[in-house]
């Protein structure tokens, strides 16, 4: 990428950098680039002369985050906002209606991480930081299922004048709270498990009463029954996850043709 | 020298982490006194941050009116009807009100308290906010009889609402092309209610800890240190904050 900028850290940034590296670090941050036209009326220059300088700001962001290991950056360029939601976001959903009636997968196999993986940042890890600057507080409907647990920070800097020392700053407070927020995540997660789990025992008992065995019989028996319906579950949804990919990895091919 | 920087950065965070307590606790015992020592605060650390290229977020302007301040509670009935008239014009003299204000506590170190945020809901009743959610990301499943949000109504109501449409489609009530943004809309056990314009949220942590994350996206969130023994004015200046603030939408 050439227009990322060159150019390595200056001295004090390079020694904060050192103490930031210290603590916990982001491995995915995600921008919303606000400010651009704010700042354009403020230099009193042109608005696209704003953009510009916004894009400039991107380039030398991104340089940064390389310099502090940050290695996965998504951004939300803040130009044009759609006041509806997107559909885009909810064709993850209309495939899995689709493949749910060709009998690929149960209802059931539904569940949150495999919405997930549906979602088109399914190769990513969910972003650890949000930042929005321009002084704005709020999501603007930007990864709004990506970023449920991360650490919101909201900076009154507009986008064209960010600085390292405001990256700085948006990691230590990611540091501050990383602790808390690991946990809120946990406890979450737990939380899914156990209601999995749950659902699970509950149409294992089922399964068993219509066989005409006792529901709480050989604690053997529950468990290989408990082990065979969540590795089902996993292959139907493989299945599917494989298949959906094919159908990603045909439309983008089928993007690039029409586009030349 | 990683040692070193190992040290720099501890003592940095300890330091961070001192100011956030000391804060936090003076803010709940010594309420008048905490806002002159929080204004001292926020003036020493921007003299002392600024030269390095820092800036500081703007608190929601604190209540300049602090001669009403913690004791109304137990005040007799003539002061309480003023009280609530007070708040009422409160309510009519900003530019815009919330229809639908979220209330978030990520404190976690004591149970939330529960009269505080009684007190929240009434202020938020008596200026005129017509939907009230409050929000405990540590609350898995809720009895009461008071709309009270945790995460099953966040992420796994989509997943529940997704389980129902793919029913729907395979018993061909529906077609797979029929989901867009307001058939999900229709199948969220939100259906009717209005998203949230607002959430103010109290606590250190800087999430939303998964509070309904399809509605929030043009919610503005504000976020107040603690909800213990929050004042009206500390209330009142969040909506002051929202009324002003400006919802561009990329125009």
């Amino acid at each position: 990428m050439s227009w990322v900028k060159e150019g390595e850290l200056s001295f004090w940034e390079r020694f904060c950098a050192n103490i930031i590296k210290a603590g916990p670090m982001p491995k995915h941050i995600a921008f919303i680039m606000d400010g651009n036209r704010r700042y354009a009326k403020k230099c009193q220059v042109e608005r696209q002369e704003g953009h510009s300088q916004g894009f400039n700001k991107l380039a030398e962001t991104l340089r940064w985050c390389l310099n502090l290991g940050i290695l996965e950056v998504t951004v939300y360029a803040f130009s044009i906002e759609n006041f509806k939601r997107s559909k885009s976001e909810v064709d993850g959903l209309m495939d899995l209606a689709r493949e749910k009636f060709s009998r690929l997968m149960e209802e059931h196999d539904v569940s949150e991480s495999l919405l997930d993986k549906c979602l088109y940042t399914n190769h990513s890890p969910h972003p650890d930081i949000l930042i929005r600057t321009s002084g704005e507080v709020r999501l603007s409907d930007f990864l709004l299922w990506q970023t449920s647990h991360s650490c919101l920070v909201f900076q009154p800097v507009l986008w064209p004048e960010y600085t390292f020392w405001n990256l700085c700053e948006a990691i230590l407070q990611f540091q501050m709270n990383h602790s808390m927020l690991q946990k809120a995540r946990d406890v979450y997660a737990e939380e899914r498990k156990r209601q999995q789990l749950e659902r699970d025992q509950a149409a294992v008992t089922e399964q068993l009463l219509q066989e005409g065995l006792p529901a709480s019989g050989d604690p053997q028996l529950r468990r290989t029954r408990l082990h065979k319906l969540s590795a089902r579950r996993e292959e139907r949804v493989q299945g599917f996850l494989q298949a959906l990919e094919l159908k990603r990895a045909d439309w983008l091919a089928h993007l690039g043709t029409a586009s030349t | 020298m990683t040692g070193l920087y190992e040290l720099v950065w501890r003592v940095l965070h300890a330091l961070l982490c001192l100011h956030r307590t000391l804060t936090s606790w003076l803010r709940v015992r010594f309420g008048t006194w905490n806002w002159i020592w929080r204004r001292c605060c926020r003036a020493a650390s921007a003299a002392v941050l600024a030269p390095l290229g820092f800036t500081l977020r703007k608190p929601p302007a604190v209540g300049r009116n602090r001669r009403h301040h913690r004791h109304p509670r137990a005040g007799p009935a003539p002061a309480a009807a003023h009280r609530r008239l007070r708040w009422r014009a409160d309510g009519r003299s900003l530019e815009k009100l919330p229809v639908h204000m979220g209330l978030v506590i990520t404190e976690e170190e004591q149970e939330p308290s529960f009269s505080d945020i009684a007190s929240l809901v009434v202020w938020c009743m008596a200026v005129g906010i017509s939907y009230i959610s409050v929000y405990d990301h540590q609350v898995l499943n809720c009895q009461s009889s008071v709309k009270v949000l945790s995460p099953e109504d966040g992420k796994a109501d989509i997943v529940r609402a997704a389980q129902d449409f793919c029913q729907l489609v395979a018993q061909q009530q529906k077609k797979s092309t029929d989901l867009d943004v307001d058939m999900l809309d229709s199948l969220l056990s939100s259906n009717g209610f209005p998203d949230p314009d607002l959430v103010l949220k109290f606590g250190p942590v800087d999430s939303t800890l998964g509070f309904l994350p399809w509605h929030i996206r043009l919610t503005e969130i504000i976020s107040l240190p603690s909800h213990l023994n929050i004042s009206y004015e500390d209330f009142f200046s969040a909506l002051r904050q929202y009324a002003a603030c400006e919802q561009r939408l990329g125009k």
